[in-house]
């Protein structure tokens, strides 16, 4: 009997410590646990749509630095590149195929990214424009040196449409119990089209990614912009007719309005 | 104000549209052009995508065009019947045009050919139209006689010659129909070869090949125009879907109202200061592509399409 109590109390005393100990690893987790929300994960484009704003914020380990991504999922794109011609004459010479490049692409960290991320884990996260530029597939170039010359002649235009951006310190933290709060206002480019986007927080530590979070951010079109969109793709026809009736009518109309009004002799 | 332009994917202050539809509205109603060699690299530098601006332009051109047109049909400017054959031979030379610009991308220096063309055939228009006009004025100012007996020269003498001779009423000449159908013809290759409509090569081409008077060229002119753009705004929305109807809208605000101004302003100028001013601006935008092609570009990547 006295043996069975004394395995009773060590079986109480064992469940106890590994509820403890269980209890202990949880609130640890928590304080280190990484979130991510986007407030504004729905965009409308609306008639007087001229771009939005995105809040990503969270909690995150006071100890870690921030890495926030946000980009549109990977596409391809053709563009004309300009060369001379003749020595002195600027035109579009060839085509350039990219595949595997989001539309969108947007950067944020605490720090500058190579100072808190190694080149390893910047390629395996394609963080940064030399890891995009190495995860990017591009025709035709000649070797290395040509790929990277086009591939920054690439990044000059997407950051002059404002859908490529890298940036640091603009990250607010504020800690709290323990725990670090983050938050950052982004501005949302008109420029960026309907589609789904992802918002994606690293935390860094030691070079390293330790912890991933993600947030959807959805860009949609309402209302008539979405009816004329539609229209537009699906039925060209009946919207070449709409728009060249439209035009008629409103030559003849103003037309009508100028001799009623006497603007002419 | 900014409005969201649904199929150019961007946003755009209204009073930009507007403000460029009434300029160009107004050389429209005043010299018979549609100003696409004007509005459609505007329209790409405010950022709405080449294809899009070309296609969209064209859609505006329909409105403008037939604000300007009643208007001069109203005072008489506009034979019809010599629009007709000009659209005729335009409809044909549009169609050669499509296949030839297939042939020229296949040759690899399409855009090598295609701006140097251009940018010639803009200059040598250009200058040739200034000279003139400006030796008529002078002329104007030391004869009294309206109406200068000239002597017939070669080359119209060899036009008389042609088959099919037929009275222009409302231009008050003579012309093989042939004629109007050729030059149309070769307005329409070299427009779609170029994606231009051609308006700058037509005017001179009535003017001065076709004698037709000033006022009644702008008149006939943009009757053809008129057509030329619904037949191109309809192929764009059919097959390239590019046709942007907002910002057609916007544009056509401002470009109606600046035709119908164009045509009364335009009646109070003389055949030859209307021809020298028009001269005076196809001669600026050739230099202004002549900067362009020269300067280093501040992107060396760009989206396709455009001229």
């Amino acid at each position: 009997m006295k043996k069975n109590k004394v395995k009773k109390a060590a079986i109480v005393l064992l469940a106890l410590a590994v509820v403890v100990m269980g209890l202990a690893i949880i609130v640890d987790r928590a304080s280190a646990e990484l979130t991510a929300k986007a407030n504004h994960d729905h965009i409308t484009i609306d008639f007087f749509y001229h771009g939005s704003t995105v809040n990503v914020s969270g909690i995150s380990d006071p100890d870690a630095d921030l890495i926030i991504k946000i980009a549109s999922p990977e596409a391809h794109e053709t563009l004309k590149e300009k060369g001379k011609v003749g020595g002195f004459l600027w035109m579009n010479v060839a085509t350039l195929k990219l595949e595997k490049v989001p539309n969108l692409y947007s950067v944020y960290s605490t720090k500058k990214i190579d100072e808190i991320l190694s080149p390893q884990e910047m390629d395996k996260y394609v963080i940064g424009y030399p890891a995009l530029g190495k995860h990017a597939e591009m025709s035709p170039v000649k070797d290395e040196a040509d790929k990277a010359r086009w591939f920054s002649e690439f990044i000059k235009f997407k950051e002059n449409s404002k859908l490529y951006n890298i940036s640091f310190g603009k990250i607010d933290l504020k800690g709290k119990d323990g725990k670090q709060e983050y938050t950052i206002l982004t501005e949302w480019p008109y420029q960026a089209p309907p589609g789904d986007y992802l918002a994606t927080v690293y935390a860094v530590k030691d070079g390293k990614v330790v912890e991933i979070a993600e947030s959807k951010v959805s860009v949609e079109q309402v209302g008539i912009v979405k009816t004329l969109s539609n229209m537009a793709k699906n039925n060209g026809a009946l919207y070449g007719f709409i728009s060249i009736i439209s035009a008629l009518g409103a030559g003849f109309g103003v037309g009508l309005v100028f001799r009623k009004g006497g603007g002419a002799h | 104000m900014y409005l969201y332009l649904p199929v150019a994917l961007t946003s755009i202050n209204i009073l930009i549209p507007v403000g460029l539809g009434l300029a160009v509205g107004l050389l429209s109603g005043l010299f018979g052009v549609g100003g696409g060699f004007l509005m459609t690299p505007l329209l790409i530098m405010f950022g709405i995508p080449s294809t899009v601006a070309a296609a969209t332009d064209s859609n505006q051109i329909v409105a403008a065009s037939t604000s300007g047109t009643y208007a001069h049909w109203r005072v008489g400017n506009v034979d019809f019947k010599m629009g007709l054959y000009l659209l005729i031979g335009g409809f044909a030379g549009g169609l050669v045009g499509v296949q030839a610009i297939k042939i020229l991308k296949a040759t690899g220096n399409a855009d090598f050919v295609i701006k140097m063309t251009y940018v010639l055939l803009l200059g040598t228009v250009g200058t040739y139209m200034f000279i003139e006009s400006l030796t008529s004025m002078k002329k104007s100012k030391a004869a009294t006689a309206e109406v200068k007996p000239e002597k017939e020269s070669a080359f119209a003498k060899a036009l008389g010659k042609l088959p099919l001779q037929t009275r222009f009423e409302k231009s008050g000449v003579t012309h093989s129909l042939l004629l109007p159908i050729i030059f149309g013809g070769f307005v329409g290759v070299l427009g779609a070869i170029m994606g231009v409509g051609g308006g700058f090569l037509m005017v001179p081409i009535m003017v001065y090949i076709l004698r037709m008077p000033m006022h009644v060229v702008v008149g006939t002119s943009l009757f053809q125009i008129l057509f030329n753009c619904i037949e191109v705004t309809f192929l764009q929305a059919y097959t390239n879907h590019s046709v942007d109807f907002v910002l057609a809208v916007l544009l056509l605000l401002g470009s109606t109202v600046g035709a119908q101004v164009g045509a009364v302003f335009g009646r109070k100028l003389k055949g030859e200061q209307l021809k020298v001013i028009l001269a005076g601006i196809v001669l600026a935008v050739t230099v202004k592509i002549i900067f362009d092609l020269t300067l280093s570009p501040s992107l060396l990547l760009g989206q396709g399409g455009g001229h």
